[in-house]
Formats: structure tokens, sequence, C-alpha cells
């Protein structure tokens, strides 16, 4: 994964928001709670983004983030959940 | 308070075109003038997600062979579950399928019974396994979650490398390779389905290595052979603590065996509303908790992460459901499990003389 990937969420993932938890990503295995950026994160992984557009849109979400963590961040995070085939490229 | 359930299991029927010797559905099954109408499970659905429910499995017998199946994802849709289908895949066919997928189904959990045809048609009781390999590829090509469940036991354990491969190759994106577990139509099995212990030990070490090799391309979600393991498995996460079952005919259950602990009666969802059923109704409440324990899992450090095991499988092999699960190793129930794991590595192959699964009517 780097700047240039496209991702996008595995078949049978979606994203959701629960009346008690917030938002949810319903996956076949169970349920990932998301907090902070990770919902933000997820609702760009739509095939038509780089990862690079997605944390340019993510530094004007949170424009008091250091410069360069919200890359490093977001691209852990993808690769996490890319492990799981949560999120597929 | 009541903890919170995550995932509604659904046996919309118990009527199945296959006769699988490990089925789970209980020996008494209901029957199909018995079985709710979609209307009624839709209620079902809603009730279930005000409770908290994220997950439905809709399953059977056979789910597909339900007519109004489709209504039956839409309102699990509606009322905002993850819909989940478990089936063999037969009565599926592409445009069928096309259109559950429009209803709002999330993933399909089709199951094999072995990579080769003679073998699988055994054990499913009939000729099912050239139709499947045709679906599992039709499917694959689907925007659609897309799981391949395999059960294992003595009698395929030997083709598991070749099952995986079988898989891997239709492009599914998980594989859930279940040992057998023991209730139901499997007890009347055991004999000829308990796998040796050498069979234990290489599919642990084989499912391991394959899911090293597979890592990031393919999930390979693994349930071991309790017989063989030292601690007791947690059970549906504890009873009443995340999971409930719906029967065809509405019975709502802690799990699908519960039917064997003498004694519970099971509330109706035609009579009662889900939310009482489960914060409130006796069998609910029979092992919730820790109340209900006796030693050795009354004072055992590990009660809160294995529930003192299954309940189930206390009655069955002990004849006391409030014992302590006959797996563990600290049970007084274990010299049971022992003896029959005995007989097990003692004998030659037995002979697979099966008690099929029947239909209900």
């Amino acid at each position: 994964m780097n700047l240039g990937s496209v991702p996008r969420l595995g078949r049978g993932c979606r994203l959701a928001e629960d009346n008690l938890q917030g938002w949810i990503l319903l996956i076949p295995e169970g349920v990932l709670r998301l907090s902070g950026p990770g919902p933000h994160i997820l609702q760009r992984c739509d095939g038509v983004r780089t990862v690079g557009q997605i944390v340019e849109e993510l530094e004007s979400v949170f424009p008091g983030a250091e410069a360069g963590v919200i890359a490093t961040e977001t691209t852990a995070f993808l690769e996490q959940l890319m492990e799981r085939r949560v999120v597929i490229e | 308070m009541s903890p919170r359930p995550h995932s509604l299991i659904a046996e919309v029927t118990h009527r199945c075109p296959l006769h699988c010797v490990y089925c789970s559905n209980p020996r008494e099954m209901q029957a199909r003038a018995a079985e709710l109408p979609a209307a009624e499970w839709a209620r079902v659905f809603s009730e279930a997600a005000q409770l908290g429910v994220l997950h439905l499995h809709l399953t059977g017998g056979e789910p597909v062979s339900r007519q109004d199946l489709i209504e039956l994802v839409s309102a699990g849709r509606a009322a905002g579950l993850y819909v989940n289908l478990i089936t063999s895949g037969l009565g599926l066919n592409e445009d069928r399928l096309k259109a559950l997928i429009a209803a709002g189904l999330d993933h399909v959990q089709l199951s094999f019974q072995d990579c080769e045809e003679e073998p699988a048609n055994e054990f499913a009781g009939t000729r099912a396994h050239a139709r499947k390999l045709e679906l599992a590829k039709m499917i694959a090509k689907q925007p659609v979650g897309f799981t391949l469940n395999m059960v294992v036991h003595r009698g395929n354990l030997g083709r598991l490398k070749a099952m995986i491969t079988m898989a891997e190759e239709f492009g599914v994106d998980r594989i859930e390779i279940a040992n057998v577990q023991y209730y139901g139509w499997a007890l009347a099995n055991r004999d000829r389905l308990m796998p040796t212990r050498r069979q234990m030990e290489e599919c642990v070490a084989l499912v391991a290595a394959e899911q090293q090799r597979l890592k990031g391309k393919l999930r390979i979600d693994f349930v071991p052979p309790d017989y063989y393991a030292r601690y007791p498995k947690a059970c549906m996460g504890g009873w009443g603590n995340g999971l409930l079952l719906v029967d065809p005919a509405g019975r709502v259950l802690p799990c699908h065996a519960a039917g064997v602990i003498p004694g519970l009666t099971f509330d109706n969802v035609q009579q009662r509303p889900l939310a009482w059923i489960w914060e409130e109704s006796p069998a609910f409440l029979r092992f919730r908790g820790e109340e209900w324990m006796k030693d050795p899992c009354r004072s055992c450090d590990r009660r809160a992460q294995d529930f003192g095991g299954c309940r189930c499988q206390a009655m069955l092999l002990t004849g006391d459901a409030a014992a302590a699960d006959p797996v563990c190793t600290l049970a007084p129930g274990r010299k049971v499990v022992d003896a029959i794991l005995a007989a097990v590595n003692s004998s030659e192959d037995p002979v697979r003389d099966w008690v099929y699964r029947i239909d209900p009517v």
C-alpha cells in the first residue's frame, strides 16, 4: 500500500452507523468498532480515490494534525485492514 | 442488566435437500406447516435489531427452500442487519442470487462436504457435489461476501490440503474449516466422524501453515475438535450472552442444541416479545452469568473466558447440564471423553454405516 493505491472495502464488508456504538464496520465474521479518523478514512475507500487523495481530504477534516502523521496513520490503518481482507486494492 | 445480543440465528426452515451425517439441527425437527410466515420473521428481525443485534444468519435446514427468501432478506436489511445466507446452494441459481443481492444480501456461506465427488455425496446423503462446484464458481463472480464452509472429520481430513486448494481456486474471500461438533445427527455418527489424535495434530499444523501461506489473500477460520482440547470452547460466547436462535416455528433458544436439556421451556416469538425472551425468560436466565456454576468452574480462573464450556455437551455426556463441560481436563466428567478418545484411537477405520439426517414432514 502506498499513496497511489486505490483502496476499497472488501466484498461482504459494509460501514454502518449504530445507535449505541457509533460508526461500525460490519464484516463476515463480526464487527469492527471505529473511532477517531477511522470512519472518515473508510467512507472514502470507494475504489476511486487514491490513498494520497484520502490523506489530503483528511488533512482538512483534522486541520490540527502534524504534517505527515495523517499519511502514516492512514496507511498503517489500511494495511492492517488489508491483512483481514476488509480493505482491498 | 442483560448483555446485548450481537447475532440472530434464524432457522427459517428445517427442510433440506441434503441429509448430512453431521447436521447441527435437532433430531426432532419442526414441520413445514409450523414455519413462521415472512411477515412474522420481519417483525422478529426488527425486534432483534432494537435489542442490539447486528448480524442476521439465515439458515435452516436449507433457507433457499423457502420460496419467500427474498422477502426475508429484504426484511433483515430493512431492519438494519448484516444479512448472511448459510446454504448448501441447492435451489440457488444466478438470477435468484442476483435478486437476493439486490434485496440486500451481504454474504453467502456455502457448504462443501469434501473436494471429491464420491465422498462428498456420501457425507451429504445426496448427489449435490457437482452442482455445488458450478455454484461456487458463479457465486465468486457476484458482488457479495463469500465464505466456503467445510466441515471436517475422520472421513475427509486426509484431503484437507486439497479442500483448501479447491476454495482458493474458486476465489472465495474466506474459508471456515470446522471440525464436527457432536450434537444432534453428528452425535449419532460420532464413532464414524471423530478424528484420530494423529489426524487432529496434522490438521492443526496444516491449518496454521496454510493461514500463513494465504495471509492477506484468503482468511481461514478454524474450529478445532474440542474433545481433544485441554479446556472447553466458550460455547456461543456464553449462554444468553451474545447469540439467540429462533427455530422455524418461532421458539427462541440460546443455541442449536439447547432442546436436549430437560426442564427448559423455550418461549415463542408468537406469544412473547423477543426482548422479554432475551432478558427475562427462564430458559435464557438458566445458565446466564455464573450463579449456576458448580466446582470446578465456580472457583476457576478461566470461568470468565470459557463460561464452563457447553451446557448441552455437559448434559449429553454427563447427564448434568450444570456440570463443567467434560472436555475440560479439570472436569470430573473428563474420563467420559478420554474413554471415547481411547476407543477412537485404538480402532481400525470404522465402517461408515451412517445415520442420515431425515427431512421433516
